[in-house]
């Protein structure tokens, strides 16, 4: 049964894969420009936020629940983070960050408590959660974008690493893509090789048999969303690195492009089900559709409805692939 | 003992949610924000909003109109005029802007201004708190509406009620308002700004592009098919790349859009940003690709926000009109109605130092562009 489900999600990502590469062929042949190093290191520098709060949501949603609050999370850590450089730009870079990932995951911890302890569907939990903070934040804020960090903050954010010669110009790996490998890493470590990660599994397949086997189920929901929103609060860390400035209504409903990149990359809704790499290719995907549409000039009044297909089919492929896949194991069985 | 936890969670919680409202109070009078270029990301907040309706965004809402409310009728103790200045929304730098000038108009002339909107771009929501004022009894309604069609029906209750009735930002049914008060001149801005542009390239031809906050915004479009009419007719050799490009009123967005379109169009020379996100977003993304000498930025923006662009020559020209005039103005022309004058060119009223431009015999107009440059 298990190498069963293995294949499926194997066949899954491989078909994510195909429709990355017939896209990418198709866009280079349209525009050389596309398959570059500095091309391919911009767009991933600019999704790397909506990247790492993809791989925040990847645990939630395969424990079965889903997080909507990760817009308003990761506002609340911009916000407390400009505001606290404002008042003290002596501090240093990792106290900046500790900071913004320590708000996030008391903001996780909120919706945990309220999903286990009060028995809140998650949705509704979240949901809550993100109204309250989004309107605490802009009543704070006025919505007046936040300015003028330390200098030593943001030459952080123009690290790159090592010099790798492309079009013309030299370019290295961004920071901000190194966060987003970082914490794939660490979030694959957790699912694939701790009693957690293997919790989240379960009690996102069956909480009934979880809690048989013995798995803590409330410990395992608080876990994951306090996880997303630490990660909520490393990706508002990477998002100033970027645009040097704060504003707060930027984020607002951010929470549906993460879940789209989470079940792009072949994570269920449904719970039980998902990858570290299947996220990854949703993150490339995205990034090459939003990227590919302005490369090969489509009319910004297509752009949507192109997206919309590029995902329908990408979804559809996945179903098809699975309904095969089912017919040919129902045939063996009979043989069998 | 878990449960004392619980309950001592919750009443912390408690105090900082009576805290913010608090706070929120304090301000309301300031609070509030995005102009005409909201109209793009007003589509986006009105479909979070609709997303959030179900648990908490009543509760949202009657907290911020509570303050309001409370302040409202404090001022209205004192002597004089009480008017109504309604945003499309509050909590956007513009519209923040914009209220601290509605707010300092009404202190000036020794009138009551109560600076108040929704949370988000949501007209039924506009709807439901100026029937709340008209029932309170207020001297003038100055509104910039989400959606005009849907204003008609309270405007024309509180025309019955006596009430005077101005728009703001956006236009309402002209039948029904006492005067209109104009940002700007939308075909002189949009042609300031080709000017602006050609003047920053130093050539009359190649390549531009146009960035724009959203393709529904329709201030926007306006201004947008004003500068390109402008380009056809004056600058022939001039070649726009493609359709304006929409960036859902997000800096994030403005500044990726920007890079993409810099690597399609490595010719390109000069980019026009529409609405004030594409300002400081378009800037970053020509000031990291090192690109300030080849390409010319004029775009809408908002002057604080601009400023390290601006420094460097990323962003070559900010236009924006006056946001704290606009909400000064617009509380000076409802207390000159209220006071019997009349509203024509060349007229001068309390408060506004300049004789008033006067348009179509209710459309008054802020005045020329405020550009911003280095210092």
């Amino acid at each position: 049964m298990q190498k069963v489900w293995k294949n499926l999600t194997k066949s899954k990502e491989i078909s994510i894969l195909a429709i990355i590469v017939v896209l990418a062929v198709c866009i280079t042949i349209v525009n050389p420009n596309f398959l570059t190093v500095s091309n391919f290191f911009d767009i991933m520098r600019s999704n790397s936020i909506y990247g790492i709060m993809a791989l925040g949501m990847l645990p939630v949603l395969i424990s079965g629940g889903i997080d909507l609050s990760v817009s308003s999370t990761i506002t609340l850590c911009a916000v407390v983070m400009g505001k606290f450089l404002q008042a003290n730009p002596g501090s240093n870079i990792v106290v900046a960050i500790l900071l913004c990932m320590v708000v996030g995951a008391l903001a996780g911890l909120v919706n945990g408590l309220l999903v286990t302890k009060f028995h809140i569907p998650p949705i509704v939990a979240t949901l809550g959660t993100q109204t309250i903070v989004m309107a605490a934040v802009l009543f704070y804020t006025n919505g007046m974008w936040i300015s003028g960090m330390p200098d030593w903050f943001l030459s952080f954010g123009d690290i790159q690493f090592g010099a790798i010669p492309s079009a013309g110009k030299v370019v290295g790996m961004p920071i901000q893509i190194l966060f987003l490998i970082l914490v794939g890493i660490a979030t694959w470590l957790i699912l694939k090789y701790t009693l957690m990660g293997r919790g989240i599994y379960a009690v996102g397949g069956n909480v009934q048999s979880a809690t048989r086997v013995g798995y803590n189920v409330s410990r395992v929901t608080t876990f994951v969303y306090i996880y997303s929103g630490t990660l909520a609060g490393l990706a508002a860390v990477t998002d100033i690195l970027i645009v040097k400035q704060i504003d707060p209504n930027t984020f607002s409903g951010c929470e549906l492009d993460v879940i789209a990149i989470a079940v792009l990359g072949g994570a269920s809704v449904m719970g039980g089900i998902g990858t570290v790499f299947g996220t990854f290719l949703g993150i490339i995907l995205m990034a090459v559709i939003k990227n590919g549409l302005v490369l090969v000039r489509v009319s910004s009044y297509w752009q949507k409805v192109v997206m919309g297909i590029i995902i329908l089919v990408t979804i559809s492929v996945d179903v098809i692939n699975r309904r095969i896949e089912k017919a040919r194991l129902v045939h063996v069985d009979v043989e069998e | 003992m878990k449960k004392k936890l619980v309950s001592l969670l919750l009443s912390t919680a408690l105090a900082c949610t009576a805290l913010a409202g608090c706070g929120g109070g304090s301000s309301s009078s300031a609070a509030s924000s995005a102009p005409a270029e909201a109209s793009g990301s007003a589509g986006a907040s009105a479909a979070s909003e609709a997303s959030a309706a179900p648990s908490e965004a009543p509760a949202a809402s009657e907290a911020s109109s509570a303050p309001a409310e409370a302040s409202g009728a404090a001022e209205a103790s004192g002597d004089g005029y009480t008017i109504v200045v309604m945003p499309k929304l509050v909590s956007i730098p513009y519209f923040t802007m914009t209220g601290e000038g509605a707010v300092k108009a009404g202190e000036d002339l020794g009138i009551n201004v109560i600076y108040n909107g929704p949370t988000t771009a949501d007209a039924a929501e506009q709807v439901t708190m100026l029937e709340d004022y008209i029932t309170q009894g207020v001297d003038a309604i100055c509104v910039a509406p989400n959606d005009p069609a849907a204003m008609t029906s309270v405007l024309t209750k509180a025309k019955e009620a006596g009430i005077v009735v101005l728009d703001w930002d956006t236009q309402a049914d002209p039948n029904l308002v006492d005067a209109s008060i104009h940002n700007i001149d939308d075909k002189a801005f949009g042609e300031h700004m080709m000017q602006e542009l050609v003047a920053s390239m130093g050539t009359e031809e190649g390549q531009w592009a146009i960035v724009t906050g959203g393709l529904s915004a329709e201030n926007l479009n306006l201004w947008i098919k004003y500068a390109k009419e402008y380009a056809e007719a004056n600058y022939p050799n001039l070649e726009l790349v493609a359709d304006p490009f929409p960036t859902d009123e997000s800096q994030d967005l403005a500044y990726s859009t920007t890079q993409d379109l810099l690597k399609t169009y490595p010719d390109l020379k000069g980019i026009l940003g529409m609405s004030t996100p594409t300002g400081p977003g378009c800037g970053l993304a020509i000031q990291d690709l090192g690109l300030q000498d080849q390409v010319s930025l004029v775009a809408n923006a908002m002057e604080d926000d601009v400023q390290s662009v601006l420094a460097d020559g990323s962003l070559d020209c900010g236009c924006l009109w006056d946001c704290h005039d606009l909400g000064y103005l617009t509380v000076c022309v409802a207390n000159a109605i209220l006071n019997g004058q009349k509203i024509e060119s060349g007229a001068t009223i309390e408060g506004w130092d300049t004789p008033l431009e006067v348009l179509d015999e209710k459309s008054v107009i802020l005045g020329p562009a405020a550009d911003y440059r280095a210092k």
